[in-house]
């Protein structure tokens, strides 16, 4: 008899949950991590019309995750972008802004932050994040930065709200600011409501959603965020103390960002895409004295709240193997994107499962054979725990081979049934 | 050959850096002297680097604090001629990729080594990497890339190089994330790396015999 979609949504957390707990499964799972454009691709639509047309996007995702037998939906990391749009955003450049059709959008590092307004930022973050990040992130949020707003406790009683805020609210480059996040609001209602109709049916189909939400590491907020990775390297050595209390105040952002996610998208797993952590990116005492404390803190509170930490570790976090043998065994799905996969197996394998790690170069560029030797190679290593899920080092490449993404599934049932 | 400005480049410190610059100048030690001490301390990180006992943040500072040096010394440094370069490199981010971060550090150390680098930037077209090797006539040309798009971008790139007839004249290679053996397989380039100390061996491979 064959399952309903119901029994399938249930079988598939079960065998998810299992090997997060380091239980053996009854067989490999091929779960994407992420997608971005890869179903659109493989459809045939533009970058373009994927962060536009929101159901169309979805549709393809729909598509892709049966066609190539994922056990769960990836969740969509694509954003709206008639929402950057109606910003004018600066921080991304995305196709149908003034990258072409067919390129994807990229992310623009900068010092949104300067080294010198760590004390301004510290001393009052929102009024900061509104009248300095906001206009350096989006064209259309200047208004913020160019007609002066005083802190909001001045206008605490009805005489000062209708005197001082209602005589700035008239000012034209605060409205057009005021106007476009109202903008933004509505493009990305339309946005979330293709979500939410997603997440329903490929529920009905029985597929769960990887995750809910990106919750970002606090060094790794600071770093890729406010300062670049120049800027926040620089401060280690130049302003050490402004740094570790930025990242302090980032960490109860994030922490409380993650339980806040949790409970709207109601997807106990949290996807942390990891950075700067990486091995070559800082030495062992600056990994402890910069990143590791917060991350911890970070994973063990999504743990508390009853939720699964999910971090992508990009890069190679070889030599950070050490430090994750710390965490709570069994109750972290790591994702990897490159990692000495038999040393994690040495140092991590009865306390972690292995999620990831076979090349995007291999699933763009070479062969279903390839793509077999290397699914079989990993089953070869984490068969006698099964403590496996297959996936690309960074979910699905954008311009992975249909054929490939094809040997990968069939890999997975050669090898992965036990 | 261990002296005080490169130690104090080689642990970080800034000022004491700068303040042993002017020092020096101020007590007539030839800018060009001044300046290989402070090279010594970057090759120093870049060796460390490559054994991992030093990692980007040292590299990023480093280059910093050369940066620093760079500008006390340019005033003094006029007229007296670069040292005898090593070789040329073009380099750049394929079209289509907008990141730079690595290959920035690539550049920075290249330049520090004494190679001549021109840098093309980043979402670079092809026909723009092959006027630059036409214009510059390198020994090596890098091509970096972070996203997966940059492997196509890649391959064409070599590819254009060498439908203009250009590809015997140079040796390629790849750079970035998610570069690797298959990646330059597949481009049909002549070496790969993933970080800074890759690209300078590479580099000094190709240009070894070459004037130093």
């Amino acid at each position: 008899m064959t399952a309903t979609g119901e029994e399938l949504y249930q079988q598939r957390e079960q065998r998810f949950n299992d090997i997060v707990a380091l239980k053996k499964p009854d067989h490999v799972p091929v779960i994407a991590h992420t997608i971005h454009y890869f179903a659109d691709k493989v459809k045939g639509f533009s970058q373009r019309e994927a962060g536009y047309n929101h159901k169309q996007h979805y549709d393809a995702i729909k598509d892709v995750t049966v066609e190539f037998g994922w056990e769960f939906v990836p969740t969509n990391a694509l954003f709206a972008a008639d929402g950057y749009q109606a910003l004018g955003t600066t921080q991304l450049r995305w196709p149908g802004g003034d990258l072409p059709d067919d390129v994807g959008f990229q992310f623009v590092e900068d010092e949104y932050m300067l080294a010198e307004e760590y004390d301004e930022f510290l001393a009052d973050p929102n009024g900061f994040t509104l009248t300095k990040i906001f206009p350096r992130i989006a064209s259309n949020l200047a208004g913020f930065g160019q007609v002066p707003i005083p802190p909001l406790f001045w206008m605490a009683n009805t005489y000062y709200l209708l005197n001082v805020g209602g005589a700035i609210l008239g000012a034209p480059p605060l409205r057009k600011a005021i106007e476009s996040l109202l903008a933004m609001s509505d493009a990305v209602g339309a946005y979330f409501a293709a979500d939410a109709a997603n997440a329903q049916e490929m529920a009905a189909l029985g597929y769960p959603r990887t995750w809910g939400a990106p919750i970002v590491c606090a060094f790794d907020m600071v770093s890729d965020m406010f300062r670049s990775l120049r800027g926040s390297t620089l401060d280690m050595y130049r302003y050490p103390d402004k740094l570790l209390a930025t990242i302090d105040l980032m960490q109860q952002a994030q922490i409380g960002l993650a339980r806040m996610v949790m409970q709207i998208t109601g997807n106990p797993r949290v996807f942390i895409p990891m950075h700067r952590g990486a091995g070559g990116f800082m030495s062992d005492e600056q990994f402890e004295k910069f990143y590791w404390p917060t991350f911890k803190g970070l994973v063990l509170a999504i743990i508390e709240a009853g939720g699964v930490p999910c971090p992508l570790f990009e890069g190679d976090y070889t030599p950070r193997l050490k430090y994750l043998a710390e965490l709570p065994p069994g109750k972290v799905a790591s994702h990897f994107d490159k990692v000495d996969r038999k040393k994690f197996k040495e140092i991590l394998g009865d306390k972690m499962c292995f999620w990831g790690n076979i090349a995007p170069s291999v699933l763009c560029t070479g062969t279903p054979q390839q793509v077999k030797d290397d699914v079989k190679e990993l089953i070869d290593l984490f068969g006698d725990t099964g403590t496996l899920i297959l996936d690309c080092g960074l979910g699905v490449p954008d311009e992975a081979k249909p054929e490939n993404m094809l040997a990968l599934r069939e890999a997975a049932d050669e090898y992965g049934v036990f | 050959m261990s002296n005080e400005l490169t130690d104090a480049i080689v642990n970080m410190h800034e000022e004491e850096a700068l303040g042993l610059v002017k020092r020096m100048l101020d007590a007539g030690t030839a800018p060009t002297q001044v300046l290989e001490q402070a090279k010594e301390g970057m090759t120093e990180l870049g060796r460390r680097f490559e054994c991992e006992e030093a990692f980007i943040p040292e590299l990023i500072m480093g280059g910093e604090i050369m940066r620093g040096i760079s500008e006390e010394l340019k005033p003094h440094l006029k007229g007296s001629g670069a040292g005898e370069k090593r070789g040329t490199v073009v380099i750049g981010t394929v079209k289509g990729d907008i990141h730079d971060i690595g290959k920035d550090i690539v550049v920075m150390m290249l330049d520090i080594n004494g190679y001549e680098v021109h840098d093309l930037g980043i979402d670079v077209p092809q026909e723009t990497f092959v006027e630059a090797i036409k214009e510059h006539k390198p020994e090596v040309v890098g091509l970096s890339g972070l996203l997966t798009l940059a492997f196509d971008s890649m391959k064409g790139t070599v590819d254009a190089i060498s439908a203009a007839g250009l590809r015997d004249q140079v040796k390629i290679m790849v750079g970035g994330a998610p570069a690797d053996q298959q990646v330059q397989d597949y481009t049909g380039s002549d070496g790969w790396g993933s970080d800074v100390t890759a690209a300078l061996k590479l580099a000094d491979a190709w240009t070894a015999g070459e004037a130093r």
